[in-house]
């Protein structure tokens, strides 16, 4: 009687850890991703200052995902304190930035997608005593705004520069695809790439709902198929453009695919040349930078850029760019 | 409104202790509650209620509204538990946790809802929680015949048991509610005011069926307000006030008259007995032989409502 | 007045002039589904009319895709209804099982199947507590489940933030164990150079389960009358509360199949997916003739509904229309295929 219920125990001891050990994965996951990656520079031991970034993040919008991880690694080499907001409808952003003034942080870096609604607010701050920094939005008049230093990428420059390429290329019908509506740095880079297109063909706009990856991928297949003349899909986020190559799967459609932003899926295809190529606008970079330039200021006095928006140089991934695959690769 | 209750010991023919067992036609009662009482916190629904129905027998709960009927019938059905006495089922003390078990054991109520669900169709209603299966699913041509033929039996002659049964009028449904308690073995069938919202014909169709039920061998619990419907078919009559009981009778012991006076007004003649008593001189003696005919037709502790209207 | 006893005689058969000769029509359109059926027959012309780009048959499979991955869910959701309950959770949900599993399977380095499994034990969790709240309580399906709804919403979007640091879960497509789950959950089958999703054929073989269980089970009897009159039903001995938490649990596992269709789909899945969708689910569920107060309808019909609405959502971009138009049509649609199932209902019982 003991035996065998001692032997029914091991068994299923057996089981289970046979069971365990099947379980695990012997490839990808996080184990994998854990190979080294962090930006780290070590910890100044200057005055501990609080700074609010608060952008126009929808919730769920993963690109911001890097420039948060930009302005955290910004913010542990500068002993500052990082206190994260976001919202996608500016009378809600501008009611945060309005709560950062309250608790009396050091610093606020904020984007400015809507200069209607935000500035009203952000000279509020400014003329509480705190320095604002912009970034990402609102490059066009956020020195009225009382911006002290503006890193972002000029987005309608950017446009232009896609559109001509495309133009060279030989497209003749472009579709530009905005995940979010009512967001002028958006509606600048499709702009953009219409002046940027010029004479060539036509671009058409088309909005689908960024935060549901089945509507997305829904609303390509269906304008793929409506209209045969798109030979060119752009999209403004790497995401995107990874559903757009499922939706030309679908549809057989021969469209080359263009994209704004990277993330470590998008440059897989581009290498295999599924994605022509990726305008990047070092996410990374302006999240580091906007923390860096308040720690600056706040420590020593000195002001980036002298009034003047501080490009961040729209950097165009095509194949064999190994450098720039690892700095995407580690969130930057 | 009335006059204070006394307890009603002694003072109706009656006897007020519990019957012996085995009344009516023989054998143990299919359901006893012996001074069965139902307390809600600091509220008295019932206290010292006595009851049986055997097989083959008709027992009427009589009593205006407000008299505790309904509490009795979900003691019985197993909805609530009695908080004090005992509730028998063929002799052994039961407590039902709910009204399935109660079920189980024979004990079928057709409520005055009549626990019908109106937009689903009549052989649905009929075999609702006792669907004939067959192999995974359930055999509804079967089912279908058999609901027609069953309500054939009991002379309803319906038009089409797909139909949903929110379209029957009432007296109908009380019969399918009926005769689905009847079919699905009932041992007790407890009918709650099953009249009250009926014609004079289809109230007679329904007493027609409470007597067929008991030919068949049930035992049934007809709650009434209406002496005029529990008199004929019944075997024996409680009479409840304010949930306590104000007499308990065989029908031997008891005419149709006095059990509609017993309802109706015993209490405020007792009490303008008592005036003009106290009025002195010859309202007095006038008091003095209506008190003695109250006393004589035991019909005093009476509260003054109306009794005998269908109206609700 | 006595009676004596005797048995009772049933009358001599005779056919009853009562009932009227039902044309097989009249017949057809007391189904809950005639007004769904009315209806998309109507939608299904107009688009065939309007958008050339509609009338081929990758373009309809494409249709059929967008209808299945609302029919899923409209089909528990529909039997919910009848059931006499709301669950508003039910589109978040689906996001929660995908996040689950990819977070678990990420974060513990597991074979993708181990998430998989995770997360059904999960939604089935969400599915019993919402049952079990609903019953213990009393209070409202709409108001428990709407508070579900937004815990859960909050939970996808902070939880995943907090394990990745990022607002979409992570790659798994390298996981052992991804492909197998990929050809389970969503592969795509090429039939005569069409690309037909599977999730097609599953939406149809639920349908088909669910339509079986709500007609042809003791089960199915006990869902109409738990919605119709759970008071009744219960006094006669069916186990409401048991078919309840059975409906919630039923609405958990369809967002894990859901969800992992979504997940192995995309690979990633965004934390903020899946707020809107409950809606959709009610409202194929009532074009399809389920009433608000439950205790009548049909999951043929809600998938009829849920039919209608993928036509209209693919059907006004191929029509080469402002695609904003969809919400209109959306609200439009919900009023117009009430009036028109209470309609047909009000002239089916006239006839008879």
């Amino acid at each position: 009687m003991l035996r065998s219920r001692k032997r029914a125990a091991s068994l299923a001891l057996f089981l289970v850890l046979s069971l365990v050990l099947a379980a695990c994965s012997a490839h990808g996951g996080k184990k994998a991703a854990q190979a080294g990656n962090n930006v780290v520079a070590g910890h100044a031991n200057t005055k501990h200052f609080t700074v609010a970034m608060i952008t126009h993040a929808s919730a769920g919008d993963t690109f911001w995902d890097k420039i948060r991880n930009g302005a955290t690694a910004a913010a542990s080499k500068d002993n500052v304190t990082l206190k994260y907001s976001n919202n996608d409808d500016p009378t809600k952003q501008a009611a945060l930035i309005t709560a950062a003034v309250n608790s009396k942080v050091d610093g606020i870096a904020v984007t400015d997608p809507n200069p209607g609604a935000l500035c009203p607010t952000i000279k509020q701050a400014v003329a509480a005593g705190i320095p604002v920094v912009m970034f990402n939005a609102g490059s066009g008049n956020w020195q009225q705004c009382g911006g002290m230093a503006y890193f972002g990428q000029d987005e309608t420059i950017a446009g232009i520069a896609a559109g001509q390429r495309m133009a060279k290329a030989g497209d003749k019908h472009v579709l530009c695809v905005i995940q979010t509506q009512g967001q002028i740095q958006l509606e600048q880079r499709c702009a953009g790439v219409k002046q940027g297109f010029g004479s060539a063909g036509t671009v058409t706009k088309v909005y689908v709902n960024g935060t549901d990856n089945s509507a997305v991928l829904s609303s390509l297949t269906a304008k793929l198929t409506q209209d045969k003349s798109i030979d060119a899909v752009i999209t403004l986020g790497a995401t995107y453009a990874l559903i757009a190559l499922q939706a030309e799967g679908t549809t057989h459609s021969t469209a080359k695919v263009y994209t704004f932003d990277t993330n470590a899926e998008s440059i897989a295809k581009i290498k295999s040349g599924a994605i022509q190529w990726a305008v990047d606008q070092q996410p990374f970079l302006q999240g580091y930078l906007s923390v860096d330039s308040l720690w600056l200021y706040l420590v020593n006095g000195n002001i980036i850029g002298g009034g003047k928006t501080t490009l961040d140089r729209p950097v165009v991934h095509r194949l064999h760019q190994r450098r720039q695959d690892r700095a995407v690769r580690s969130g930057g | 409104m009335s006059t204070p209750q006394e307890t009603p010991a002694g003072k109706h023919r009656a006897s007020q202790d519990a019957p012996p067992a085995g009344n009516g036609r023989g054998g143990v009662p299919l359901v006893r509650l012996v001074h069965a009482g139902k307390r809600y916190g600091a509220v008295i629904a019932l206290q010292d209620i006595n009851l049986e129905v055997g097989s083959g027998e008709v027992t009427c709960v009589l009593g205006d509204n407000g008299a505790g009927k309904s509490t009795l019938i979900k003691i019985i059905a197993g909805l609530h538990q009695p908080s004090s006495g005992t509730y028998e089922v063929e002799g052994t003390p039961v407590h039902f946790s709910s009204p399935r078990e109660a079920l189980e054991r024979g004990i079928a109520t057709v409520y005055q809802d009549l626990a019908v669900v109106p937009l689903m169709p009549v052989w649905r209603n009929f075999f609702l929680g006792n669907e004939i299966r067959k192999g995974p699913g359930i055999d509804i041509p079967a089912m279908k015949k058999m609901c027609k033929e069953e309500l054939m039996a009991m002379g309803i002659d319906l038009r089409d048991v797909d139909q949903p049964i929110g379209t029957l009028s009432g007296g109908e449904r009380q019969c399918v509610a009926i005769s689905r308690a009847v079919h699905f073995g009932a041992k007790v069938l407890i009918l709650d005011e099953p009249t009250a919202a009926l014609g004079v014909k289809q109230s007679g169709v329904v007493l027609k069926y409470i007597i067929q039920a008991r030919e068949r061998g049930l035992g049934v619990v007809f709650i009434t307000h209406n002496p005029h419907h529990a008199y004929p078919v019944g075997d024996r009559f409680l009479l409840l006030n304010r949930g306590a009981s104000i007499g308990y009778y065989e029908k031997n012991q008891v005419t149709r008259d006095e059990l509609t006076g017993l309802m109706a007004g015993g209490a405020e003649l007792e009490q303008l007995s008592h005036e003009l008593e106290s009025a002195g001189g010859a309202a007095a003696e006038i008091g003095r032989s209506l008190e003695e005919d109250v006393e004589e037709l035991g019909i005093a502790h009476e509260p003054t409502t109306t009794t005998e209207s269908d109206a609700r | 007045m006595t009676q004596t006893a005797e048995a009772p005689v049933a009358p001599p058969p005779r056919s009853d002039e009562r009932l009227g000769r039902k044309s097989p029509m009249a017949r057809l359109l007391a189904r809950p589904e005639a007004g769904a059926i009315a209806g998309a027959i109507v939608i299904y012309i107009f688009f065939f009319i309007v958008a050339p780009p509609f009338r081929n048959a990758s373009s309809f499979a494409s249709v059929l895709y967008v209808t299945s991955t609302y029919g899923l869910m409209a089909t528990p959701v529909a039997l919910l209804m009848i059931g006499g309950e709301f669950d508003l959770s039910a589109g978040v949900s689906v996001t929660s099982s995908a996040l689950c599993a990819s977070l678990f399977a990420y974060e513990f380095t597991t074979n993708a199947w181990v998430g998989v499994l995770v997360a059904l034990g999960l939604s089935l969790l969400i599915g019993f507590i919402n049952g079990w709240i609903v019953v213990k309580t009393g209070i409202p399906s709409f108001l428990v489940t709407l508070g579900t709804f937004f815990m859960l919403q909050g939970i996808n979007i902070a939880l995943t933030q907090t394990i990745t640091n990022q607002v979409s879960s992570p790659d798994i497509s390298t996981l052992d164990g991804f492909n197998s789950a990929q050809k389970v959950f969503s592969a795509t089958w090429t039939v005569g150079g069409v690309n037909i999703r599977t999730s097609i054929f599953y939406w149809i073989v639920f349908v088909i389960i669910a339509t079986w269980i709500l007609l042809r089970t003791r089960v199915g009897n006990w869902i109409f009358a738990a919605g119709g009159n759970p008071v009744s039903a219960r006094a006669v001995g069916v186990p409401v509360a048991r078919v309840k938490i059975g409906l919630f649990m039923a609405v958990g596992f369809m967002a894990w199949f859901v969800g992992m269709h979504t997940l192995f789909l995309f690979n990633t899945i965004q934390s903020a997916q899946g707020i809107g969708n409950e809606f959709v689910y009610i409202i194929a569920a009532v074009v399809g003739g389920c009433l608000l107060t439950g205790g009548y309808g049909s999951a043929v019909g809600a998938a009829i509904g849920a039919l209608i609405f993928g036509m209209v959502n693919q059907g006004i971009v191929y029509a080469g229309w402002n695609p904003n138009w969809f919400q209109f049509f959306v609200g439009a649609l919900l009023l117009g295929a009430i009036l028109l199932n209470t309609y047909i209902r009000r002239r089916a019982e006239a006839s008879i």
